[in-house]
């Protein structure tokens, strides 16, 4: 199941990294102005990568939101519980992270997706903007964690380990699988975006006129 | 019939004729898509769009309204949902199975408002975590409306103007071209004692000049200020009788129009044998010829702004200035087409930090700069001008109120005439809005004795000629 749902990921994300670069490649094919500014989709890109400098517009929404993302894709990646499993299943292993850490982390993680939603549900503008989508998909990535922690820590876990452990695993793939059909696609395609909005204005020299032709308006009056 | 005669700006009869609007949409969409570089673009914004309403704190509109329908990501969103269900499988499928949006004339209709309260400025693209820039969308979008002939009347009437009637937005024939320059050869005689000529269809010469022809109707200090600058750095330049008109109204409605009105400025370069572009103080004139590598390849002529010759001119020591300088307390408004990308914002800077004793800066300035709110082709379009001062235009008054200066410096014929609008309108009488090089001409060094003319009498001309300029812009409109 995790195979599955995993390799649905992979292969999800890779098609949409092959996807656009194909088309940032026929993009710039066919623009007239091959001079594009790659340095600054760049600058642009990585500003918003590390975007330690940009938290002071919308404070706390803005940590809120760092907070988590470094959660989220620390912990998964960096638990020697995980890293073990990929070690007896693939042979592969890393440097871990301690528990405690992970604990820390994923405590972090659990509060900072209530508070996007809380925050995502009180902010007018955010509000008006919502979806289903954006309010659904912080709480669906809490449930791992929370699930995570109790399997991790039997003591506070009122379940049964193994009814953690089915919620854990689930939910991870739930998630998995939903990466390259939601907006949680934005794990490969950000660093394209920029580059994507820059090419947007590098128009193909002759469009306006395919366009008229195709709508029989070339040669026709204003 | 209806709902589309509420438009807040003035549209062609026309335009309320057109049948069978949302089908003639999306082939027009399906058309671009094809032939453009678009469709990428949406796809792209149309995956990681967050809705975090991080562009919302940085849009001046939404700042003063607080009104959820003036978000940028909110107006990208109308454009992207139509193209998610007619332009992706997803979307078609989805639609099948699920029926739910269908494209209709009153959806077009808020498509047709929304895209124009958007001045394309682009400043929320800076704020946008993933980089989605909703200037492009809404550039696609008024593209897209025009092929169903929604666009603004101010907008085409200029367009048709410069393409099939006189061949420049203002309706100025040859003629009276010449008799402007004549008169303005007079002034800059009667005033600083100077014989500086206009020169017409010289070959061969180095820059082929392409102000705002609305210049030569509105802004005869700006023109007189770069014939000076030109004069005494001894620059070749020339004034083409076949095309003076840098203004492209293509920029804000329409890429096909925008194409021809570029490929007719290259053509008149070639036709006169010259080697450059030089754009007056233009904000979108500028931006449009830098798309000049676009539609004429990587052989059209280079694009210089007079604000960057000038600055040139002045390092390289060849621009003379009084000891007189400028008293009054100076600011400057970024022009958002030349500014926005960061491309042309300390040059004039330099020139004014060399010319003004009291210079201020308003904040925030360059990448960041406040749109003067009539961005976009919205300034040409004067039945909103409520809309332009007040709305979109408080920010802007603000900014310049608490700068203190009296003298507000922005070198763009759009910006010019909104700003001076939004003074009016927002209570800054003692504010005075001016081009920069209006202030160069105050203090270059023609290196003669001045003339002690009755500078009264020469305000007195000026302010007939820009009577006699609004008049017949008004007409053309």
């Amino acid at each position: 199941m995790f195979r599955a749902a995993l390799a649905f990921m992979v292969l999800g994300l890779i098609r949409h990294a092959v996807v656009t670069l194909s088309e940032v490649r026929k993009m710039v094919g066919r623009a007239g102005n091959k001079n594009v500014a790659y340095r600054q989709a760049f600058a642009a890109t990585m500003k918003w990568l590390f975007p330690v400098g940009q938290i002071r517009q919308r404070f706390f929404f803005s940590i809120t939101s760092l907070l988590f993302h470094v959660a989220i894709i620390v912990v998964p990646i960096f638990l020697a519980g995980h890293i073990a499993l990929w070690k007896s299943g693939i042979g592969l292993s890393w440097p871990a992270i301690s528990n405690g850490l992970a604990d820390v982390l994923t405590f972090t993680a659990v509060a900072t997706a209530v508070l996007l939603v809380v925050q995502r549900a009180v902010a007018r503008d955010s509000r008006a903007l919502s979806r289903f989508n954006d309010y659904a998909l912080p709480l669906l990535i809490a449930v791992p964690f929370v699930s995570g922690f109790l399997v991790m820590h039997p003591t506070w876990n009122p379940f049964s380990h193994n009814a953690a452990l089915l919620v854990h695993v689930m939910s991870a793939n739930l998630l998995l699988i939903l990466i390259p059909v939601t907006k949680l696609s934005h794990i490969v395609l950000l660093p394209a975006t920029q580059l994507v909005s820059e090419l947007g204005w590098h128009f193909p020299p002759d469009a306006g006129k395919k366009v008229g032709l195709d709508l029989g308006k070339e040669g026709q009056p204003i | 019939m209806q709902t589309k005669e509420t438009y807040s700006y003035y549209v062609e009869t026309a335009t309320l004729q057109v049948t069978d609007r949302p089908r003639k949409f999306l082939e027009a969409f399906a058309s671009v898509l094809k032939h453009g570089n678009y469709g990428a673009v949406l796809d792209t914004y149309s995956r990681v769009s967050a809705k975090c309403a991080r562009c919302a704190a940085s849009c001046q509109l939404y700042e003063t309204t607080q009104d959820s329908r003036d978000i940028p990501c909110r107006r990208s969103q109308l454009l992207l949902r139509v193209y998610q269900r007619y332009f992706t499988h997803a979307g078609v499928a989805k639609a099948r199975l699920f029926g739910g949006f269908t494209l209709s004339d009153e959806y077009l209709d808020e498509m047709a408002e929304e895209y124009y309260r958007c001045t394309a400025c682009r400043r929320c693209k800076a704020t946008c975590p993933v980089g989605i820039d909703h200037g492009l969308i809404t550039h696609l979008a008024r593209w897209l409306l025009a092929e169903i002939k929604v666009i603004p009347k101010a907008l085409v009437v200029s367009v048709r103007e410069q393409l099939e009637g006189v061949g420049n937005t203002s309706a100025i024939p040859v003629p009276a071209l010449k008799d402007t320059c004549e008169f303005l050869e007079e002034e800059l005689q009667d005033l600083y004692g100077v014989d500086i000529k206009y020169p017409f269809d010289v070959e061969g010469s180095e820059y082929v000049f392409f102000p705002a022809v609305s210049d030569f109707l509105l802004e005869a200090d700006t023109l007189m200020g770069n014939a000076a600058v030109m004069h005494v750095t001894g620059g070749s330049w020339t004034i083409g009788t076949g095309n003076y008109d840098g203004i492209n109204y293509g920029l804000f409605y329409s890429d096909r129009m925008m194409e021809r009105i570029v490929n007719n400025v290259v053509a008149e370069v070639r036709r006169l044998k010259g080697r450059k572009v030089l754009v007056g103080e233009c904000g979108h004139a500028t931006r449009s010829a830098w798309f000049i590598p676009t539609f004429a390849g990587p052989d059209g002529p280079e694009v210089v702004n007079c604000l960057e010759y000038a600055y040139n001119m002045l390092e390289a020591g060849k621009l003379p200035l009084k000891d007189a300088l400028i008293e009054e307390r100076v600011t400057y408004h970024d022009p958002c087409n030349i500014a926005r990308t960061g491309r042309i914002t300390e040059e004039p800077r330099e020139i004014l930090k060399a010319i003004c004793k009291d210079y201020m800066e308003m904040t925030p300035n360059r990448t960041r700069n406040y749109c003067c709110g009539g961005g976009g082709g919205t300034v040409s379009i004067d039945e909103i001008r409520g809309f332009r001062t007040g709305l979109m235009g408080k920010r802007k008054a603000e900014q310049i109120r608490a700068t203190e200066a009296q003298l507000v410096v922005s070198p763009c014929a759009n910006c010019k005439k909104q700003l001076k609008e939004v003074c009016e309108d927002n209570e800054l009488n003692d504010v005075e809005v001016v081009g920069l090089h209006d202030l160069l001409l105050k203090v270059i060094d023609f290196g003669v004795p001045e003339p002690q003319a009755e500078a009264s009498e020469a305000e007195h001309l000026n302010e007939e000629q820009s009577e006699a300029g609004e008049l017949q812009s008004d007409t053309v409109k």
